[in-house]
């Protein structure tokens, strides 16, 4: 970090902007580096840039710093009264430890799921009182939401006892008690067992044992708190976290701490989790991408039989993860499709890959098409008539997350990561599906929106993606077939099938006759973005042919269809045609079964029609074709 | 990030003051806003940061942002 001699509290507009700058390069920013561009902002008084930074920290990894600067901000810059929040709550935090810390990263956590949430939070170690006293602050405050934040140091059991039946049996009827005292919803936080019970293993089966008592206590309160009472599960959490860190007596001792004070950003994400899920917050339809994010490989290029999915490491990975997709349907999460692909192909994979979990009949609304995600999501929020906001996208490729997260920020993005065998974990900590009850109309959920998906289909239009595709920063490798790039290039003219103008399969040999060939033109295409290198894509070959420059061959992988590096492709083929003397272009386009979707594409490239499926582009007369979004650097 | 500026980062989110500008002789008690749980939260963040633990009141003792840096580089943190 550079030091400046600014005036206090005033960034230079210069380091804001290269934090921001740092930022736009990373999918999910760092918490302390949005820390810096919120305070940034908030020193500018631009209160609602400020207010986005502050809630994009908790969707970061959980760095106390970042939420204590963050919570700490969010207090001072109080709600931005220009944008409603969608929801508001009033949460009321007691505790039987010190909750200073705790209630307004739980604030966060709130303002980061849309809910403005005015908080109270009584003095150490003041639940029963505040409960019990009809006059106390917290029923003045009048809360809508009660976290009763606690300790197991807090549940009155004995070491060990002779009656541990009735010991817990009394301990919950106290707790019952209490949660009788709230006048609003409950939000119970179960009791964390201690990773060092004084018994060690024989403590587990010794029922009078303390260790044994608080697990059974655990139970009698999940059993009593039916729909009413809210629990968070602090033991899973303190597992998940490591009760051996969750644990930090020291802290304790100086100030009667109970929870490490970095895991509290953990505990409030998941308080507040439950809360909003009281609030219907949660979201309702789970939209999924088809290729390397239910299974692995491209249907299109590789075929069903090629598919990595059932077998192997990838395979399990998949079939692990459509399970755990499975296990939110059967909560009432609705299921949708939006993938690049043609229909019936990918319906073919669900209909008959043996490995498969998921079936059609599981998906409520199915658009794979060659439409934009942002065109499907729309369609599919329409068709299944929910809001933007009920929707989370799941998609293996982070630059169609980013266009969903610019055009369509109402839909939550789910981060997955690069390697699916850790698809299935993380859908399984995502946070935005926790629902209140299990309904059983929830299961049901799907059969009422499919029937509504079938009367209602209608095309949507896209907002400009210009700004998008530039701001990919796209570059491209355009240049000749070369011996090293030959064995890629002949997989692709092989498999390639539907942005493929010809579908001509040439031989290895053939291929290498063309290059040999002084007029022929051979172009190869390898493609990067901001997000990922792609690798060589996109294949053309053009001979001459009476004047002109006839395409022999030209296709592109799917997996870069719409990012216009057709026209890249074009311009250099056009470049090397007048380097070659010609000043025509010939392309013809032999339908197949698969490759429906270029059968327009000399169209739209500009090209004159010359026969039923032939065309032509005199570069002479037309000029030099645009290609406006990919820099070509070979 | 050298030491100076991670402790300046750690003092400005606990403190929830972008402005503190830390030099050696800076007292932390003295800072806007210090009690004793700006204390504590200070505490935690600076052994998470560097990776050190304060024994019993070691933290408590430590009075300038100068003996907080020697302390970590006695402890070969700094």
């Amino acid at each position: 970090m550079t030091r400046t001699n600014s005036a206090p509290g005033l960034r230079p507009d210069d380091e804001l902007a290269d934090d921001l700058d740092a930022a736009r390069t990373r999918e999910v920013p760092p918490g302390d580096l949005c820390l810096r561009i919120a305070r940034a902002y908030a020193a500018r008084g631009e209160t609602a840039e400020s207010l986005d930074w502050v809630a994009a920290i908790p969707r970061a990894a959980d760095s106390f710093v970042a939420w204590q600067g963050a919570a700490a901000l969010l207090g001072r810059l109080g709600p931005d009264p220009a944008r409603p929040p969608r929801r508001t709550a009033r949460v009321a935090v007691l505790g039987t430890y010190t909750t200073d810390q705790l209630t307004p990263m739980l604030g966060l956590a709130l303002h980061a799921l849309g809910v403005r949430a005015d908080l109270y939070e009584a003095g150490f170690d003041q639940l029963q009182q505040e409960l019990l006293d009809a006059a106390s602050g917290l029923h003045a405050f009048g809360p809508t939401h009660v976290v009763l934040a606690v300790h197991e140091g807090a549940a009155r059991l004995p070491e060990l006892s002779d009656d541990p039946a009735g010991e817990v049996a009394r301990e919950a009827a106290r707790w019952r008690g209490l949660w009788d005292r709230a006048g609003a919803r409950v939000v119970q936080h179960a009791f964390a067992l201690r990773p060092d019970p004084p018994l060690g293993h024989l403590g587990q089966r010794i029922p009078g044992s303390r260790q044994a008592m608080l697990a059974a206590l655990n139970t009698a309160l999940a059993e009593a708190a039916g729909d009413d009472v809210l629990l968070v599960d602090c033991d899973r959490l303190a597992g998940t976290w490591g009760k051996e860190r969750w644990f930090d007596d020291r802290y304790w001792f100086l100030a009667k701490q109970a929870v490490a004070l970095d895991a509290l950003p953990l505990l409030a994400r998941h308080t507040a989790a439950v809360i909003a899920a009281d609030l219907g917050l949660s979201r309702k339809c789970l939209v999924l991408d088809l290729d390397n994010t239910l299974w692995g490989g491209v249907v299109g290029e590789d075929g069903l039989a090629g598919l990595r999915l059932g077998d192997g490491p990838a395979g399990e990975a998949f079939v692990e993860f459509q399970e755990r997709i499975l296990a939110l349907k059967r909560k009432g999460i609705v299921l949708a499709v939006a993938s690049k692909n043609d229909e019936a192909e990918a319906l073919r994979v669900f209909d008959e890959h043996p490995a498969m979990r998921i079936r059609s009949e599981d998906i409520a609304c199915f658009a794979a098409n060659w439409d934009t995600k942002v065109d499907n999501l729309r369609l599919i929020a329409e068709t299944l008539d929910l809001g933007l906001d009920a929707l989370v996208y799941a998609d293996d490729n982070p630059a169609e997350r980013e266009l969903v997260r610019r055009f369509l920020p109402e839909v939550d993005v789910l981060p997955l990561p690069g390697d699916p065998a850790r698809y299935p974990r993380t859908l399984s900590e995502y946070l935005l599906f926790e629902t209140a009850t299990l309904g059983r109309e929830d299961a049901a959920r799907t059969e009422h929106y499919r029937a509504r998906a079938q009367a209602a289909e209608r095309r949507l239009e896209l907002d400009d993606l210009d700004d998008f595709l530039r701001d990919l920063e796209m570059t491209a490798t355009i240049a000749p077939f070369d011996e090293v790039r030959l064995p890629r290039i002949v997989q692709l003219v092989g498999k390639t099938n539907q942005f493929n103008l010809t579908t001509r399969r040439h031989s290895p040999e053939t291929i290498r006759a063309f290059m040999a060939e002084p007029d022929t033109v051979t172009l190869f295409l390898e493609l990067r973005d901001r997000f990922a290198d792609h690798g060589l894509v996109g294949v053309l070959i053009a001979r001459p042919d009476g004047g002109a420059l006839e395409i022999d061959t030209w296709l592109l992988s799917c997996r870069v269809i719409g990012r216009t590096a057709e026209h890249a492709m074009l311009a250099e083929l056009a470049a090397r045609a007048e380097a070659l003397g010609s000043s025509r272009l010939r392309g013809t386009y032999v339908p197949t079964e698969r490759n429906g979707i270029v059968r327009e594409l000399y169209a739209t490239l500009g090209f004159e029609r010359t026969g039923e499926d032939t065309w032509e582009y005199d570069l002479a007369a037309q000029g030099p074709p645009v290609n406006a979004f990919v820099a070509v650097d070979g | 990030m050298d030491s100076h500026a991670r402790l300046e980062e750690i003092f400005r989110a606990v403190l929830g003051d972008g402005s503190i500008e830390l030099a050696d002789e800076t007292r932390a008690a003295d800072l806007p806003g210090w009690d004793s749980l700006a204390h504590i939260n200070t505490m935690f963040a600076v052994e998470n940061a560097f990776g050190v633990e304060f024994p019993g009141d070691e933290f408590a003792r430590v009075e300038t942002i100068g003996d907080l840096k020697a302390t970590l580089a006695e402890k070969g943190a700094g």
